[in-house]
Parts: structure tokens; sequence; C-alpha cells
């Protein structure tokens, strides 16, 4: 029996054929689908036995005097829906607070965020907010959509692509496999990476520039269009707005004037912006390297400047593709589990909550609710009281990660749902042992928009259950929820609730999956969005002016440190740590650091560095390596014990509230 | 070793002993008679931790013994556990009985196959065929070394290390150096065993002394994982050296590009 | 002995070998075609199977302290070039590991001989797609099966009617006229250790593995501890763990590891095992994300680097 599902690990969202022909499965990528014709990287072929693994959570969990003893599914839900009861009949539903899951199914994180606004509260938010905010936020406020407006596919039709803030090879294998196909082609590429990734090396152009100078680099590039008139006019005066003064804020940004902030000559500015403006269609791939920044939202609304200045959106080649990290975190920020967005992105202070309203039969908050990390704050202040999580694992993920402990320190009732006893899950009162992708049933929406029917493979483990059926049961208990029967059952609503979802079936997003917007006027799905008007009537062009990173670097803390992530692993390494492959590939951090700089200090690879921050301090091994740009040392963050995330301080982009996980001053000590 | 119908499954065995050689390298014994020749090894492991490749130390006969560098998951546990798993032995050994004369060059941690050849030889009553010469980094890195003045009655033993310190007061310089001054002559057999580089080097040197390629014979090692030949880690060229080693004739692995790393 | 079948008597055949056998073989599934349980002949599926079944004889994952498995299987539809690549990799590993020796004694491969090329493929380059080493082969000819049977299964071929092979060589000879073999003579002495291929490839790969996993002769495994189980499952060795040791890693880079994998194939196995590691059933490339053409590696001009 060959199983149908879709890969757990990134956004990309491979289709997954799991062939269980004796007691062991293989794995292999589903030659039909549009998204990854039968391809996988490592992490889908040899990436899925963490399934197996004996640290499974198998019951619920209390944690009486310290230590964790088991307990009935009956106690633990009795316990957690009466405890959450009292907490807010004594402080009100805003000292509640739910974290949902970028890798739970859209069911799942439909359920969680009804359960919040039926409670009464506003605080839902998930690991989106530390990714993607920026997108959701910066793309619908340009262009009405926060997602991609192509598909994968459609990059075969791209004639140059302009890769910043992404190393795609490594996050996204499968879209820069396709990406390395299409320049061996013959298209062309250019990269802004302060790494020499694997497409870097590639690349026509690589712009090697400073972290956190996106803004003045993408200005310097639009001076140049605009000043040798390789604008889309045409489309600049049919379907946009706001760009006199938009031209006017670029203006500011000669490329000679830039140099000192971004690193970068000149002429490769030059080259670049004629490459870019002459070289149509050009898809313009994106990820953490701009999002995670004081100033992310901006960086997303420059990209779509320049997406709109050049033309470059709505036709099939084009177009803006922010590459979703988590398999499901399109899913989970369509299904409204962020604290300023109902389902589909309704706004909390418009009035088409009225609708919500009508559809859930009850009075819902208006007021904005915390991000993940305000959060935590809140707990630490004693505001919130209360934290139910599922399947995250802030106290490695987050930024300011002495803050988040202290939060949950400060906690009177926290409830961790997720497979494995992870770090954070360990500090629960109640912990509910839920089922993996592989042993439930539901649907992802990758990171095209596509969403694809996720198929039980296997078994649930013990007396795991899976999300929904807990969501389910909290939400009955609390009186909440009618009861629902199954997740087919979750989605028949789904589509009531969100319209781009409003045409999908289960039926029919099987076996290929269907991109929303899906409804009456598309009934197959949409692959180009934009293509004759936007959701705003125009997109707008937002000036955006540059600003420094919040983080300074001086004499004392001389360098700055991006974090990030490898090929191998995957976030804070809960499923690839537990793989023998996987982590054989990548058994321990290591702090990437430049040859010439790792001369002048006298630091040799292999051999141990203190990196420390204005915020904290963690001692690694070091990786000496061109790859770097002198200046800049790199930290993946999937290793527990060596949380990198404690160096990243707690400022957050006032628009998005994303941290500023990509540039931390450090210094390094031998 | 007794042969069953699963290879992989280790028999189980009281560990008697456990000495401290320096200061990351360790000695255990074993109850079990060591079936295996010189140059020999096992697959040593712990259940749950994994499984180690260590030659045999001890002659053919004698208990088992292993000299083990305390460096990765496996082998920092095997110091101290009482019961561990064995399986072998396998890889070659070894062709001492081949030659008349033979001169054993080795580095620093690569000598317990030749102590496994000291024993054998010496217990058969040959001796005096065997001519060692051995190098260590720093004195606090000489493994065997209450072992070493015995062996110095038996046969020609000379010791060096790369450099001394306060209490040194042998030889120093690299073990390379003391080739020439060996008193085998050229037709002698040379079994070469340590780091890479000082294999390299050795070689170098013997052939510039006048020894021929096809008698020198050098124990390599790989990672290896199945040590039957078929898990693939260990392959060099058209080889595995868990089967066909890991001893080998230089003449027949020289042009192998990846020999020397 | 060859004997020529109509579908009907190829059912029954079919149910001979049910008897003794638990019948597998390539169903399509999803618009894929799948190895599974069967029940009937006619459910077998005379497309490329998606996957070389060498999971009949290594499995993906499995523990090596449990007894091997000696369930007796018969696998229908694989294709000649999967086949071949068993017959070539019990050179090294039959008789030598005790799963896959358990497993290849008691698995009967009946497999279907391609009478048309498939897109990339050029087993002809490697003798196929009629193989001279098989248990049971069959070639369909309109409604005329001729199946070839060896000697030790040739008393499940009791009663039906003889045939020669004149119609079979016909259809082979018509098969590489169509599609010619590479000249892969003489590679292991062509082939350059400093070609600028590897590094070529090394900027391309993403290190996925699939053409190991995808390929029926490569048998590499990865062995390891977890709680009272020693696992094992397919390894791949242009990943960097695959030789990496405490003392370091014969090879560091990817070209470096791209190039074992092919020397392995082209180079190595020849010379001891007299035998390319190679089938020419294309899999590698079509799994490959990035295109990378293992019949690259034949054809190069080396000599003109």
């Amino acid at each position: 029996m060959a199983t149908l599902t879709v890969c757990p690990y990134c956004g990309t969202g491979c289709q997954i054929l799991i062939d269980e022909l004796d007691s062991s499965a293989r794995v292999i990528g589903y030659s039909r689908s549009p998204v990854n014709e039968g391809k996988l990287c490592v992490k889908g072929y040899s990436g899925l036995t963490y399934n197996f693994s004996k640290e499974r959570l198998r019951y619920p969990l209390v944690k009486r005097e310290g230590k964790f003893t088991r307990i009935s599914w009956e106690e633990a839900l009795n316990e957690a829906t009466t405890k959450l009861r009292s907490i807010v009949r004594d402080y009100g539903p805003d000292a509640v607070a739910f974290q949902s899951s970028a890798k739970c199914t859209n069911e799942e994180n439909y359920l969680m965020q009804k359960m919040a606004r039926l409670v009464g509260t506003n605080n839902i938010d998930h690991c989106a907010r530390s990714c993607h905010s920026p997108t959701a936020l910066g793309l619908i406020e340009t262009l009405g959509a926060g997602a991609a407006t192509g598909s994968i596919s459609s990059l075969e039709d791209t004639k140059t692509f302009l890769i910043i803030g992404s190393n795609t090879t490594e996050q996204h294998p499968i879209i820069g496999a396709k990406v390395v196909t299409e320049v061996k082609k013959g298209k062309k590429l250019i990269v802004a990476d302060p790494r020499r990734t694997q497409l870097a090396e590639l690349a026509d152009i690589h712009l090697q520039f400073r972290p956190g100078t996106d803004v003045a680099l993408l200005n310097s590039i639009m001076y140049v269009i605009i000043r040798d008139g390789l604008q889309d006019t045409s489309f600049i005066d049919s379907r946009t707005s706001g760009f006199s003064a938009f031209r006017d804020e670029v203006m500011n940004y000669p490329p000679e004037k830039m140099e000192i902030i971004t690193g970068i000559p000149p002429q490769m500015i030059e080259k670049a912006a004629h490459l870019i403006g002459s070289e149509r269609p050009v898809a313009i791939l994106y990820a953490m390297g701009i999002t995670q920044h004081i100033h992310g939202t901006e960086n997303v609304m420059d990209v779509s400047n320049l997406a709109l200045l050049t033309g470059n959106i709505g036709k099939r080649g084009s177009g803006i593709f922010p590459l979703r990290g988590q398999n499901n975190v399109q899913g989970s920020s369509d299904m409204g589990a962020l604290s300023e967005f109902y389902p589909g992105y309704v706004r909390y202070d418009s009035d088409k909550v009225d609708f919500f309203e009508k559809l859930w039969n009850s009075k819902l908050p208006r007021t904005r609710g915390l991000s993940l990390s305000e959060m935590f704050e809140a707990a630490a202040d004693g505001k919130v009281k209360a934290i139910y999580l599922m399947g995250e694992n802030p106290l490695i993920t987050e930024a300011s990660v002495t803050d988040v402990e202290k939060g949950i320190d400060s906690l009177d009732l926290f409830i961790v749902q997720d497979i494995f006893m992870t770090t954070t899950a360990g500090r629960a009162h109640i912990v509910l042992p839920a089922t993996s992708s592989l042993e439930k049933e539901g649907t992802f929406t990758n990171t095209e928009r596509r969403i694809q029917k996720v198929s039980r493979v296997y078994e649930r483990p013990g007396e795991a259950m899976e999300d929904w059926w807990i969501l389910n049961e909290m939400g009955k208990r609390l009186g909440i929820f009618k009861g629902y029967d199954s997740p087919r059952d979750v989605f028949e609503e789904i589509r009531a609730a969100v319209p781009g979802y409003s045409g999908a079936t289960y039926e029919n997003i099987f076996p290929l999956g269907k991109q929303w917007p899906i409804n009456d006027e598309n009934p197959e799905g949409t692959e180009i969005l934009h293509t004759r008007s936007f959701p705003i009537g125009r997109a707008r062009f937002v000036p955006t002016p540059y600003g420094d990173p919040s983080e300074v670097v001086d004499e004392e803390y001389n360098f700055i440190m991006t974090t990030g992530r490898n090929y191998f692993q995957w976030h804070s390494g809960t499923m690839s740590r537990r793989t023998d492959i996987l982590d054989r590939e990548s058994p321990e951090a290591y702090v990437e650091i430049n040859v010439e700089d790792a001369k002048k200090l006298n630091i040799r690879n292999s051999s141990f560095v203190t990196v420390r921050s204005r915020h904290g301090s963690i001692r690694v091994k070091a990786r000496v390596t061109e790859r770097i740009m002198p200046g800049v040392v790199f930290v993946p963050f999937h290793f527990e014990e060596v949380r990198v995330n404690l160096l990243v301080g707690n400022q957050v982009d006032k628009i998005s509230r994303i941290p500023e996980f990509k540039v931390v001053a450090v210094r390094l000590i031998p | 070793m007794i042969t069953r119908v699963n290879e992989y499954v280790p028999n189980y065995t009281e560990v008697t002993e456990s000495r401290k050689e320096t200061r990351d390298v360790f000695t255990i014994a074993t109850r079990e008679k060591n079936a295996g020749i010189p140059g020999q090894f096992f697959m040593l492991s712990l259940p749950g931790v994994g499984e180690a490749p260590i030659s045999v130390a001890s002659g053919t006969g004698r208990n088992m013994e292993f000299t083990i560098r305390s460096i990765g998951k496996v082998t920092s546990k095997l110091e101290n556990e009482k019961k561990i798993g064995i399986r072998g032995p396998y890889g070659n050994g070894w062709p001492w009985e081949e030659y008349d004369e033979i001169l054993a060059i080795a580095g620093g941690i690569g000598i317990p196959p030749i102590r496994s050849l000291i024993q054998v030889i010496a217990d058969k009553g040959e001796a005096d065929k065997l001519e060692v010469l051995y190098g260590a980094k720093l004195p606090s890195d000489i493994v065997y070394r209450n072992e070493i003045d015995d062996w110095k009655r038996k046969i020609r033993f000379l010791l060096t290390v790369d450099n001394g310190d306060s209490t040194w007061n042998g030889r120093t310089g690299f073990v390379t150096s003391l080739i020439r001054e060996s008193t085998v002559s050229r037709n002698a057999a040379a079994f070469v065993i340590g780091p890479p580089l000082m294999m390299k080097n050795s070689v170098l040197e013997l052939v510039a002394n006048g020894f021929s390629e096809d008698r020198i014979f050098l124990s390599l090692e790989r990672r290896m994982e199945c040590g039957i030949g078929v898990c693939g880690h260990c392959n060099l060229g058209e080889f595995y050296v868990c089967e066909d080693g890991p001893i080998f004739n230089y003449s027949k692995v020289k042009t192998q590009p990846e020999l020397f790393l | 002995m060859i004997n020529v079948l109509n579908a009907r008597e190829m059912e029954d055949l079919f149910s001979r070998l049910r008897k003794d056998y638990e019948t597998f073989g390539a169903v399509e599934e999803n618009g894929e075609v799948v190895f599974d349980k069967i029940s009937r002949f006619s459910e077998v599926s005379e497309k490329k199977s998606r996957y070389a079944p060498k999971e009949f004889l290594i499995s993906r994952n499995e523990n090596v302290l449990s007894t091997p498995d000696t369930t007796r299987k018969a696998v229908f539809g694989i294709k000649s070039c999967d086949l071949k690549g068993f017959y070539i990799m019990d050179k090294q590993i039959l008789g030598k590991d005790p799963f896959y020796t358990a497993k290849r004694n008691n698995t009967l491969f009946v497999n279907f001989v391609c009478t048309e090329q498939c897109a990339g493929g050029f087993c002809s380059t490697f003798g196929g797609p009629l193989l001279e080493e098989y248990q049971i082969q069959v070639v369909r000819d309109g409604e005329n099966y001729y199946v070839l049977s060896s000697d030790e299964f040739s008393k499940y071929l009791d009663g039906f009617k003889e045939a020669d092979l004149s119609r079979v060589d016909e259809m082979m000879s018509k098969f590489k006229e169509m599609s010619p073999p590479l000249n892969v003579e003489g590679i292991e002495n062509r082939i350059k250790w400093n070609s600028i291929l590897w590094k070529n490839f090394a900027s391309e790969c993403i290190s996925c593995g699939a053409c190991n996993y995808s390929c029926p002769t490569c048998y590499c495994f990865d062995l390891y501890d977890r709680d009272d189980e020693r696992l094992r499952e397919w390894d791949s060795c242009i990943l960097g763990g695959f030789t990496s040791t405490s003392a370091g890693n014969v090879r560091n880079s990817l070209d470096e590891r791209l190039r074992q994998r092919f020397y392995h194939k082209f180079v190595y196995y020849k010379k001891s095992r007299g035998e390319y590691l190679c089938t020419g059933c294309n899999r590698c490339v079509d799994d490959c994300p990035v295109e990378i053409d293992i019949k690259e590696v034949i054809t190069h001009d080396y000599q003109s680097e």
C-alpha cells in the first residue's frame, strides 16, 4: 500500500508516497505532483524515522511536585479545561494566550484560533510571527494578499531570478533545485546574501551585502532602474498607485552613496538593475534573510515595490515568492492563527468580524491580541496567567530566550501539546500527547498556496491523539464547541469561513492539491495571482526610507551574527535530531567564521569560541570558511545544547512584531 | 569466534580488567581467548550506544585485550563497562610467517596490532626475526610504557618521541628517522601502522633505504560499520578495508589517490 | 526452458506459483507504479515501476539483531534493469549478509522484459533488456507471452507449449537498433580523477541521496543503535557523514564524494567483481532534482580535458 501524503518538513510541501512494502517504509516523491515532480530532498527520503522514536509522547502527563505523572485523557482534559475556565473567570479572557502550530493542519489551526476567540481573546499567535509576519502584513498592504503570487512550476517561465535572503538549495531544496535546473538552461540568477551560498556560486551576480541593509540595496537598484528608464510605465500607470511619492524617496539612493552602507560597489548594482530591468519575467524569491529584521515589513514592501516597478506581477514566470518555512505556515496564517487576523486575513478591527460573529454565533473580541513574544512578556508581568501551546518549541526558537523562560516560569497554567518531550514541554504543567503529521488526516497549504490532502500513514502510538481531536475535546468541555466529527467536518466550516478556500473539497484537492483562491470564479484554483486586478484594486507603492538595524556594531561588539538553518537539521531539531542520517550529517552546533577573521583572532577550525552579545553568550565550535563575509558570523539554531537565541534581543519590528534574528552584534572570544 | 546464523549478533563477554595506558587511552581485557591473528580487528559494542572496530592487542590464544583511544560515542564508554559485545575477527593479519625478518614501525595509537604481533612471535620462539620502531608524540603518549622494557629484552626495540619533556632521557625525533638505524636486511618485510602522514613518510623513507615496495605492508583505517564488506563505508578503490585489509601490500595500493588520507 | 503462453495460461502459471509463494507485483496506484501484494496476474502493470524494488532484498530499515526473514515471495513485473542490478549486487553481498542472503534465496523474481526503450534508459549498454541470468523471464509479444525459465523454476512451466527464441531475438534486435548501446567499454581506463565533471556536478547537486536510493545496484547502509535495537538503513555515499571518523573525513567535499560514487560504479566494482555497477535503468536521472545525468560520465570526452 502506498499512501500519498505531504512531507512534514518545509513549506515546499513535496508530495510523498510512503510505500510500506515490508514493515519498513520507502519514501518516494510523487511523480505527478506539480510541486516536486517526484523529487525529494534528504529530509524527505531519510528524515521521517523520528516518527518511530521510543521518545514519542504516548500518554497525557501532569506535573505533580516537580515530576511528570501519567494520567488519563479524561483527567487531563478536565484538569486543563477547569483551570482555564477559572483563570478566565477570575482574570478575564485576555489572561489566557494560545500558541498554535505551523506544523499542524489547517483544521487544527482553525480550531485553535476559534477556541481563543470564543473564549474571548485575540491572544492567538504562532511561529509565523517569527518568520513571515512581515510578508502577511507587508504584502497585504501593498498588494492585498500576503502569499506567493505564482506557482513553483511557473518558475520554468522565469527569465531572471532574484533571490534575496534565502539559501534556497538548503532551506527549500526542491525549489532551489528548480532554480538550478533553470539556470542550467541559461536563465539568469542574481543572489543577494551575506554568505556565499550554493546558489550564489552559480549566480551571474552575487551581491554579498551587509546584513540589515536590504532597503538600501533594493532602493539603490530601483534608483538605477528609474534613472535609466527601465521601469514598466504602462503597468505602473494602469495597475498601481502612489508611484510619485515612492519615486521621490528612491531617488535619494544612488548606488555610489549606498556603497558605504551595503558594501556593494556601484557597478554591481548597475549590472543587477539592468538585468532585472531588461531580462523579464523576473521572479523574486525571498525568505528569513529579509523578514527577520527590525525593518522586516519594510523589506518586504520594498521587494513588492521592485516587482511593481518592473511590472513583474501577474504574468506567469514573474512574481514575488515568499518562501514559507514550515510545512503549513501558509495554512496556519490563512486560518487566522495570528493575533491581528481572523481567518482569511480579516483584521481584528474591521467590520468583517461581524461575519464571524454570525458564523460562530457569538460576540467576538475586537482588540488586538498579543504577539508571540508579547505573550511571554505579559506572562512575566503577570498579565497572562495561562498559555495553551501546540506544536512549538519557543524555548529554543524564540528570540530573547531568557525572557521566554521568565514568562513561562511565571504562568499559573502551561499546557503543551506535542509529539516529543521538547525543552518547552519539559516546563509544562500538563502535557498532551499528539500524533504526528503521518498519523492524521487533514490539509496543509504550501508556500505556493496549494491546499494539499494529508493522509494517515501510521497508527497512533500509545494513547496519543490527533491535535484536532484534543482541541475538539477541550472545546467541548469549555462549552464553546458543539463537537466536530472529523477533520473533514472542520474543513467544511473552513470553506465557509475563508473565501479563498470555499471551492476546495477533500475530493478535488486529491491527489494534486489546488492553489487558493479556489471558488466559483476559479473552480480549479488560481495559479497566478493579480493577473487582472489586485484585491485592493490598484497595488500600492510604499516609500521605504532606510533605517539601521536595532543592534549597533561597536568596538566591543564588533561582529554581526546572523542566525539561520542548515540543510540537514530542522528548526529546534525535535524531528531531525531523532533521525540517524540527518543527525549524523550535522551532529553539533558551529559558528561560521570568515577565514581572514579567524586568522586575525587566532581561531582554528573546530576549536571552541565564545560568542557573546549584549543579551547572552554561547560556547560553540568554529567552522572557518570562505563562504561568509568578513565581519559577519553565522550560527544555526538547531541545537538545544547551544541555544543561539539566548543572544538575540527582544527588539521587534514595530509593524509585524518580528524579532531581529538576522542582525545581532556580537563579540568573538577564542 | 563461533559463526552464527546472523553475523551481526555479537557474543557478550565480561570485561575482567580495565587499565589506563595514557590520558585518553586504556586497555580492557576479557575472559574470551583471542581467535584472531595479529592485524585483525573485532567489532566491540555496547547496546544502545553502538559499535566500534578495534584491532586485537593480544596474541592468538591469549585472553583478548583491546587498547582503545577514548574519542567517540562508543569508545568513550568502553573503559568502564563490565559487559561488552564482541563479534569477529574480521579482516586479514600481518603476513609475518612469510618472511624471515620483519621491521615493524608503529606511530602513536597504532601500536596495539604490533603488540599482538610481538606476543605471537615471542610465543612461537621466533623473537629474533622481529625489530620494532615505535614513536609517540610526547612521552605521556607512549602506550604500553611498562611493557616496553620487557620487550627490549626479547627483541630489538627502538623508542622515540616527537618532542621530549623534562622527564625524558630517551631519543627524540620522528619515528621515520629510526628507519636508517634498523639492522634488518633489505629483504625484510616492513609492517607500518600509524597516522596517515606517518605511514606516508615511513614508506618514503623505507623505499629510500632500499626496502622493496612489495615487502611493505600498511594497516589502513576507514570508517567501518559492518566489518564484513557489505555496508560500503570503508571502500578504498577496488578494496574494502574490512575484508581486503586492513593490512595491505603497499605495491597493490600505491596508485590509490585516497591512500594516505 | 522456453515456453509460449497466452493471458489465461499466465493466470494459470500465476496460480501455480501462488501455491508456493506470497505474490507481489507492480501495480498502478494514484498514477504511480508501485509494488504491492497481488492475487491475480492481470493486476500486474507492464509500465516501468516508480522505483527499483530492492527492499525485497535490502529492507529500508531493519534491526540486524533480529532473525532474517525467509518468507517465500514471488515478485511479478520487475523490470530487467532492476533485476540485473540484483545479480550484480549478489557478487558483493550474497552469502555475506544474512538478511540479503535469506531474502535472495527465498524470492522469485519474474521480470518483464521491455520491448521498447523507456525515456532516458540505456539498458542495452549493459547487455539488457533480455537477461542472461534470471529465474523466470517474460517477454510479451501481443497475445503471446514468451516465458524463459531457469532450471530451478522450469517445473512450474510443465505442460505449456514450448517455443524457440526466434521471435524474442527479433524483438531484441529491433530494441538494440532503436536504442543503441552507449560505448561504456573501457570507461574504467578513460575516466579521469581530476575531471571537471565532478566539480560541475557538485555545483548543482543538492545532496538529496535520490541517486543512491533509487539505484538497483546501490547497497550501502548505515548501522546505528537505538535503544535495544541495532538498526540499519539505506545510506548515501554522497553525504559527508558517510566517511567521517573521529580522525577526520577522507572525502570532505561534495565533488570528491560524487567522484567516489561514479568511480565505484565504473572503475572499482569492475576491478573487484568484474562488472559495472550500473544497469542503465536511468532512475538516478529521473529522480535527480537537478538533472545530473550518469550517461554524461560514460560519454564525456575525458581526453580533451
